[in-house]
Parts: structure tokens; C-alpha cells; sequence
């Protein structure tokens, strides 16, 4: 087991890689100077040159690339001249030295740098931390929304396949799955949060965390979740229910239920012991894949209900060319989305002896 | 009616909805089942007896499916009760409890996410309403009892850790751990090698005098229970047949059917032409009305026996031609254990060091048990699996030198018809373009019009109908499909085929239907075979010598008829004992010592 989580490990990491490369040579065929945009029309040339010197724009592009796989790297090679490609600037990084060698040279532990916001100047890597949480709590919310319904709504129209039932849960789940999610974010968003508002209590937008009227005390705002994790739980719902849906119907067709049933058990712990754990494992993977785009941050959603998370930052960024946001959101997703993946190989482990490592 | 009496089956009748309208899969039946008793029901796919005994359990698939006339009494420790009438609750208790079922496929019949441990016990712990320690003890005694190796390391193991006889015994254990009084056996053995068949078909035996069980043994092989068997009931079509003793069904069988079923055995002790089938006993016309031949049984066999002196004059000159096919010292590996890089470190020999020659026009034979590596020998001599070592030399050339390209001119002259006819057709094409696609491939005649009409005449040629070529796989039947197969298989005209298993998913009446039309079609064509088998009176029956396989090697190679009658290792002489004769001596001898275990009881 420890080999192989080792191994997927290794890959994972092969994987980053490959989007560090690629994501890098992406955005240096782009047009635009850096620091032109970072100091905007009126900058004098020597400034404009002290940036340049700053992001290492003045290097050649080999350079510019092993300065960036150091800076994304945790473990980096650095140098205490100023006038170094490789300069230990304490202004970006966050380090404790390891060890040194040669005239100047140091190896440093660090977290990694993803440079700095062209608008606010900050620091990419704090701006994450910062609007991850609230990501982190909406993509939760509606995963586990759209996971619990999904299946549930799945086993039930498998069960009660060809009745009115089935065909009500799969026209419903055809109908989310093709609505758009900026759509259906202002459909719900203005029905529950604006005409029928005075039943609902809820605001059309809202973040997790509010100032009060008096701007000292910052609240947590559980109520303002509901309606974007909704949003983003419908199409997920629909995905979930119709893998359950189709997977139950292979599983409950297979000869070991009709063992189960021989054996005499009550078909509730028939369907519920004997065939769901089997039919999970399609919809593990599909519930995964979902969590890791939304865990990335939802675009339009958050835009649209004013919730303050990563997607709302990428947008922000995406409207305003802010490239360093925009590459840390990139490499962020790809984390996420290795990682996420590393943890559905040990469940498929858990879940079917068939895949476990001997 | 005694108080023996366990289960009376009285006309039943039990319809599916279909998109044909309403079928009687089970029309008018009546069975009486008593205790300590075996009864054999038989009959080929579709006859219904599979369907009645998922009405005794009530697990017939609703919808489609219904009982809608008959009862089933069955006469419990607490009055006679009328399962078809019983609510889920009542029937819930049965199952398992009182009636129990062992099923076809023990491959897919466990859960595969449990371990085989649990799988028992939740039926114990569900019925005896015991705690789960006890319910672990009870299970692995059991386990002991079906004589699992190791009972406690199987308990924790998953299905998919052991082998497909284990599997079954699991299943035993299963359907024996609440002493039913009723045991159902739907096929247990089919999909099982014959020595294992011959074990767990002594196991139920045993288990059934000392628990004094009534089985209900379904099969569609008659030689499986005669042995086991004190009645049999033959069902054709949804409806008994015939049925009475076992001794009066095999030395005396009156329906036309029976006869057939009996007939179509290929026989161990003589070389047939070709085997009986049941059109030899009865033939139905476009209306659909039964005419009877009145031939014996021994009538028909009697006439196509080949002399043993036709066949040595038949070898003498097969054997003076130079062999089409040299293999020298053929060895497969494959690797299992591999490091963190991918570098593997064990191997599995499936095939390991296989050197002999087959002759134009012959038929060899491989027999051995599922994992004795003949499907990975029959697969790497086309060159499917590429082999580890050795020499794969077709008409002079070495196979094994040439590239996937060069290879692609012979694949055109060696083909293989596969084991299973369900899975190697695909679904979504159509029948005339699934034989037509090889064609196309190797550029065989010139154009879509003469390729149809080559089609066409192989359709007929294997007793298929020209309209046929517009159909889709899943219309077809079984035997059907594998007459599909094997013209597809011949649409390049090969000179070699490889039939691996080829009727092994068949019934016994639809394999010497198919066992027949390959036998004619070598005549035709002037092709040679090499047929794999775990069958061994199949091998038999289809070869002139054949090679007795185990654990990668080549243990025994011979004329058939010679290793038959004089094997010289333990272990071909196992397989050859463990085949189900069905013949009338021994049945003779199971009935006696049944008897003499009932009076020493």
C-alpha cells in the first residue's frame, strides 16, 4: 500500500511538472510586457528596468525558466548576490536555510512563490490563502449536497425503474444538467433571494464572512451559503444521479444480488449492503472529478452571488490580465486536481477489495 | 403423498412478458420432491427449468415475470404451506433458511466486495439469530465440512483470491449453513473443470445423506446426475417431457427428446462419425408438430461407429505428410510482481518449454484444466500474446521472426473461434458485417458485392439463414452465435483454425450440433485443427492424437484413442476419470451403495 501511494506520488509530481512547463511557456507566447502592466502607461524607463530585473524579464527564456520552477519549488538553489539570477530576496520568499556551499550559494526550504499580483502588489500565494477558505466551504457544501441527493435520487429511480417516478427524476436531471450555471446562479439567485425573499430570509449575494452595520465584528454568514452551493450542486446532482441511476441497474441485474436475496435478507440491506457499495465506484470517480473543478473555484457562481472565493479573484484577474494570479490559479487547480486524484485511487482501495494492492 | 413428501410442485405455470406477447417459460409442471432424495431436472436453455426453480424460491424477475397458475406446497416442520401464496415477509424466512440455492456461475455469484467469510455468516447471523463470533465459528466448521483448504484464511479472503471450485464450495457452505430441507441446484457444476465437477458432486452427496436434504439438481447434461439422481425429469420447451427413475430414463428413455439428450454425449469407449442430435429422434415441422423417428437410442449410435482399423489406415497417411506446424520449445511468461519502475521480477510460465508438430488435415487435441496455460499456448501460436522463447514455424517460415506487418499476411490463413459466442461478437454490428469485416481487411475479392455473396453462402453453409445478415448478435441464440463465429472464421478460407473452447459455453445437445458442423466443414474445406478443451470426452471425440496439458507443460501426447485407453500419467488419468459417463453399470453401483448408506443410517 505504501508503494503505491509512492508511486501515484511520484506521478502526481511528473504530472505538475508537465503543467509548470507548459502553463510557463503559455503565458511568455502571450503579448504584453509584465512590467509595463505592472506600472502601468506613465512609468519612467529606469523603473520599468528595475522590474524587469525583478520578474528576471531581462534574462533569456532558459533562465527565466529555472527562476520559476525555483520559485515554485519547496526545496530551492539560491544565491546571496543581489545582482544573481537566482538573488535570496527576502522580500519574496518566506525561507529557513538548509545548508550553504561555495562563495554564496544557499539551499533553502521554502514555501513556494507564485511572485506577486500585478493590481494589489500582494503576494499570489497569500491572496490564495485568503479566498480559498471560502471556496474550500462552498465547494464542500455542494458536493456533499449533490453527492447525498445524487445517489439517493439514483437508487430510487433504479429501483423504481419505468415509472412515473424515473421518468420525473431523469426529465428533472436532463433539465439540470443542460442549464447553464450562470443562468440557473441568477434564476435562483433572484427567485429565492429577491421575489419570495420575505419566506426565504436569504440575500441575493452574500459572502461567508460579513462586517456588521457598525464594521467591527466580522460574522459568519452560514446563511449565505445556501443559495450558491445550490447553484452549483444542480448540475453535479443531475451527473451523480444519473451514474447512480444506470449503475444500479447493472449491479442489481448481477448474480450476486440474486445470492442476497436467496440468502433470504430484506431487500432494503440488499440494495443497500450488497449492491450500492458496488455501484459507487463509477460514481466515486464522476464525484471526485466534480469536487476538484469546483474546489478550483466557480467562475460566474461566485461572481454572481458576490462570494468572495478564489473564483471570484480568477475573474477579477481574468478581466484585468493580472498573470500571476492567473498562472498560481492554474497550478492551483492542477494541485488540486492530482491531489484529489491520489485520494480516489486509495477509496477505490477501500471500497473494492479487487483494486487493493497485494 | 407420504410424510417424506418436502415439496409438491403442482401446474405450475409461470409467464414473461415479452415484446412477442405473453411466454409460458414454465407450463403446466408438477414435481414431487422427497426427503433425502435427488431429482435431475433437464433440459437446454429455454426449457424452463431454470425458471422453476426461481418460482420455488420466488425470486422469478417481476416484471416480466409471473406465476399465474399452480401452487408449490411445501410441507414444513409447522404445516404445509403454499409458497406461491406466501407474503415477501413469509418468503424472506424461507430463503436461505429452509430452501436454499446453489447457483450456475460461482464466479459472479459472491459479492465481489465482501470476503467470502462474511458472505456466510450474514446468513447465519440472519436466520439463527446468533452474535457475530459464533456466526465466524459455525461458518469456518462449515467451511471444514465442504473441505476448504485452510477454512480460516478463506474467511477473510475476497472472492476473487480463489479459485472458481472454491468459489462453489464457498457457495455450498453458504447455502448449507442453516440445514436447509430443501437444496435447489441450478448447474453448479457447468462452469467448472471436470475434476473439480466430480469432487463438489460428491460433496453434495455427502452432505445430503447426512442432513437427510431433498436436491433439486438442474442441469443440461444428463451424465452429470446420473450418478446423483434417484428421479429425473426432462423438460423441453416448458413442459415435462418425461420423467421416473433414473435407471428407466437411461435404459429405457421413451420421448423422442430424451433420447437425443442421451445420445449426444460424445461416447468414450467407441469413435463416432458424428454424434446423434435430437433431430435424429424427432423432427418439427413448420407447424410446429412434433414427428417422432422411433429409432433406439443404440440404433443410431450403432450405425456411425468407425472401426478402429478405418482409423489407423485414416492416421497412416495423415502421418507420412510433412507437418504444417513445427512448435520448439515454446515458452510464455508473464510478468506479476513488478518493481516501483515498472521492472518485473516474477513471472507466471503459462506456457513453458512446448515443442510438437501438427500434419495438414488433422485435428490434435489439448486438454488439461482452466489454468494449465492451453488458451495461452492456442494464443501464442497465432501470435495474439507474443511468446517469451521458442519456435512458432507455420508451412517453413518462423513466426516468431516476423513483424506485426509480415504477421498480417498469415493471420489471413490461421484463425481462432473463441470460448465464449455471448462476448466475441460485437453487440453493435451487424451480423453480415461482423463476417464481411475480416474480408474487407485482407482485401479478399474485389469489391462490397462479391464479399455479400460470399456472406451469404457461408451463412447458409453453417445453417444460418441469408436474412440473417441483417441481424444484430443478441437475436440469436447460443449455438447460433458460435455458427456466426465460425463463419466468420472461415470468410478468409484458412488452412489452420484454432477452435479454444469453442463449445464449452453450450449445451451438451447444442455442442454436438456444433461439434458436427465443424467436423463437415473440415472435410469440406481440407482444414486442420487444433482443439482446446477442458472437455476431455470432447477432445476425444474431435481428435486424432491429442496433448494432455499441465502447469505450462506437455505431460501426455499420443493418438486419442491410445492415451484413452492407456494413460500413462496419474494425471491424465484423473481428468479421464473424473469425465461423467453416465453409464448404465455405474449408475447401477450409485444406486446400490445408496441404498446400503440408507440402511446402515
Amino acid at each position: 500500500m505504501f508503494q503505491f501511494i509512492l508511486k501515484r506520488i511520484l506521478y502526481g509530481f511528473l504530472v505538475l511538472a508537465g503543467v509548470v512547463t507548459v502553463v510557463f511557456l503559455l503565458f511568455n507566447v502571450l503579448p504584453g510586457d509584465p512590467a509595463r502592466q505592472l506600472m502601468g502607461q506613465r512609468a519612467d524607463e529606469e523603473s520599468i528596468r528595475i522590474i524587469q530585473k525583478d520578474l528576471g524579464l531581462d534574462q533569456p527564456l532558459s533562465k527565466q525558466f529555472v527562476m520559476y520552477i525555483n520559485d515554485l519549488a519547496p526545496i530551492s538553489v539560491h544565491d546571496k548576490d543581489p545582482d544573481h539570477y537566482l538573488y535570496l530576496d527576502a522580500e519574496k520568499y518566506d525561507y529557513s536555510e538548509l545548508f550553504s556551499y561555495g562563495a554564496s550559494s544557499v539551499v533553502v526550504y521554502k514555501a513556494p512563490y507564485l511572485r506577486r499580483s500585478y493590481q494589489t502588489k500582494r503576494k499570489v500565494s497569500e491572496i490564495i490563502k485568503d479566498y480559498m477558505l471560502e471556496t474550500a466551504v462552498l465547494a464542500l457544501a455542494s458536493i456533499i449536497i449533490a453527492a447525498l441527493l445524487g445517489v439517493l435520487f439514483g437508487v430510487i429511480s433504479a429501483l423504481r425503474k419505468d415509472t412515473w417516478i424515473d421518468r420525473a427524476l431523469l426529465f428533472i436531471s436532463i433539465l439540470g444538467m443542460s442549464v447553464p450555471s450562470f443562468f440557473s446562479a441568477i434564476l435562483i439567485s433572484y427567485f429565492f433571494g429577491y421575489v419570495i425573499t420575505d419566506i426565504t430570509g436569504l440575500n441575493m449575494t452574500g459572502t461567508l464572512f460579513e462586517f456588521d452595520n457598525l464594521g467591527d465584528n466580522e460574522l459568519l454568514r452560514l446563511d449565505n451559503l445556501i443559495l450558491p452551493a445550490l447553484t452549483l450542486g444542480v448540475r453535479p446532482i443531475s451527473a451523480i444521479m444519473q451514474l447512480t441511476r444506470s449503475s444500479m441497474l447493472d449491479v442489481m441485474s448481477q448474480d450476486y444480488i440474486r445470492t442476497a436475496r436467496a440468502k433470504g435478507l430484506k431487500f432494503k440491506t440488499v440494495v443497500i449492503k450488497h449492491a450500492l457499495k458496488n455501484a459507487l465506484n463509477p460514481v466515486v470517480t464522476a464525484i471526485s472529478g466534480m469536487f476538484a473543478s469546483l474546489l478550483a473555484g466557480a467562475l460566474f457562481v461566485e461572481s454572481i452571488f458576490g462570494w468572495k472565493g478564489i473564483g471570484w479573484v480568477l475573474f477579477d484577474a481574468l478581466t484585468k490580465f493580472d498573470m500571476p494570479i492567473i498562472m498560481g490559479g492554474v497550478l492551483l487547480t492542477a494541485t488540486i486536481f492530482v491531489f484529489i486524484n491520489i485520494l480516489v485511487d486509495i477509496t477505490y482501495g477501500i471500497l473494492d477489495p479487487r483494486v487493493r494492492v497485494k | 403423498m407420504s410424510n417424506r413428501t418436502l415439496l409438491e410442485i403442482k401446474n405450475l405455470v409461470t409467464e414473461f412478458h415479452t415484446e412477442a406477447g405473453r411466454v409460458k417459460a414454465v407450463n403446466d409442471v408438477s414435481i414431487t420432491l422427497n426427503k433425502g432424495e435427488t431429482i435431475g431436472i433437464v433440459g437446454e436453455s429455454g426449457s424452463g427449468k431454470s425458471v422453476t426453480s426461481l418460482s420455488v424460491m420466488r425470486l422469478i424477475p417481476n416484471p416480466p415475470g409471473k406465476i399465474t397458475g399452480g401452487e408449490i406446497l411445501f410441507h414444513s416442520k409447522n404445516g404445509v404451506i403454499d409458497l406461491v401464496q406466501s407474503t415477501k415477509k413469509e418468503m424472506r424466512n424461507y430463503r436461505g433458511n429452509e430452501i436454499a440455492m446453489i447457483f450456475q456461475e460461482p464466479m459472479t455469484s459472491l459479492n465481489p466486495v465482501y470476503s467470502c467469510g462474511d458472505q456466510v455468516a450474514e446468513a447465519i447471523m440472519l436466520h439463527q439469530k446468533i452474535n457475530k463470533r459464533e456466526a465466524k465459528n459455525l461458518t469456518i466448521k462449515l467451511f471444514e465440512q465442504v473441505e476448504l483448504p485452510r477454512p480460516g484464511a478463506i474467511y477473510d479472503s475476497y472472492p476473487h483470491q480463489i479459485s472458481g471450485g472454491q468459489k462453489q464450495r464457498v457457495m455450498i457452505a453458504m447455502a448449507m449453513s442453516c440445514n436447509p430441507s430443501i437444496l435447489i441446484a441450478d448447474e453448479p457444476t457447468t462452469a467448472l473443470d471436470v475434476t473439480v465437477q466430480k469432487t463438489i458432486l460428491e460433496l453434495m452427496l455427502k452432505l445430503q445423506q447426512e442432513q437427510d436434504m431433498g436436491i433439486m439438481f438442474i442441469t443440461h447434461d444428463l451424465g452429470v446426475i446420473a450418478e446423483l439422481a434417484d428421479k429425473v425429469v426432462v423438460m423441453y420447451k416448458g413442459k415435462i417431457v418425461e420423467q421416473g427413475n433414473v435407471m428407466d430414463i437411461f435404459t429405457n428413455p421413451q420421448h423422442p427428446y430424451t433420447k437425443g439428450l442421451l445420445a449426444c454425449r460424445p461416447p468414450l469407449n467407441r469413435r463416432l462419425q458424428w454424434l446423434p442430435t435430437v433431430s435424429d429422434f424427432m423432427t418439427i415441422d413448420d407447424n410446429g408438430v412434433m414427428h417422432e423417428t422411433n429409432k433406439s437410442v443404440a440404433e443410431v449410435t450403432n450405425s456411425l461407429v468407425v472401426t478402429p482399423a478405418e482409423t489407423a489406415k485414416k492416421h497412416e497417411t495423415l502421418y507420412q505428410q510433412e507437418p504444417i506446424l513445427e512448435i520448439k520449445n515454446l515458452k510464455t511468461h508473464f510478468p506479476i510482481n513488478s518493481g516501483l519502475f515498472g521492472k518485473a521480477k516474477e513471472f507466471v510460465k503459462a506456457v513453458d518449454g512446448v515443442s510438437f508438430e501438427v500434419y495438414p488435415g488433422e485435428t490434435l487435441g489439448l486438454v488439461g484444466e482452466s489454468g494449465c496455460g492451453k488458451t495461452t499456448l492456442g494464443r501464442t501460436i497465432l501470435k495474439l500474446i507474443e511468446p517469451t522463447k521458442g519456435e512458432i514455424i507455420f508451412e517453413g517460415k518462423d513466426l516468431t521472426d516476423l513483424s506485426s506487418k509480415e504477421m498480417r499476411a498469415y493471420r489471413k490463413e490461421m484463425q481462432i473461434i473463441f470460448q465464449d459466442p455471448y462476448s466475441s461478437l460485437n453487440p453493435r454490428i451487424t451480423i453480415g458485417e461482423a463476417i464481411m469485416e475480416p474480408m474487407r481487411v485482407h482485401k479478399v475479392f474485389n469489391n462490397d458485392d462479391e464479399r455479400k455473396a460470399r456472406v451469404m453462402e457461408l451463412l447458409k453453409r453453417v445453417s444460418l439463414l441469408e436474412e440473417h445478415f441483417y441481424r444484430y448478435p443478441h437475436e440469436f441464440s447460443g449455438g447460433q452465435r458460435q455458427r456466426i463465429c465460425i463463419a466468420r472464421s472461415l470468410a478468409l478460407n484458412p488452412k489452420f483454425i484454432i477452435c479454444d473452447e469453442s463449445v464449452s459455453a453450450l449445451d451438451v445437445s447444442v455442442q454436438a450440433q456444433v461439434l458436427n458442423l465443424l467436423n463437415e466443414l473440415k472435410e469440406e474445406f481440407k482444414f486442420t485443427y487444433i482443439f482446446i478443451s477442458h472437455d476431455l470426452s470432447v477432445v476425444k471425440f474431435m481428435s486424432d492424437r491429442m496433448i494432455v496439458m499441465q502447469e505450462g507443460k506437455v505431460v501426455e501426447l499420443g493418438l486419442a484413442d491410445e492415451i484413452y485407453a492407456n494413460p500413462e500419467t496419474a494425471y491424465t488419468k484423473e481428468l479421464i476419470d473424473a469425465i461423467p459417463k453416465g453409464e448404465i453399470n455405474d449408475i447401477r453401483a450409485s444406486i446400490a451403495k445408496k441404498k446400503d448408506n440408507l440402511e446402515l443410517a
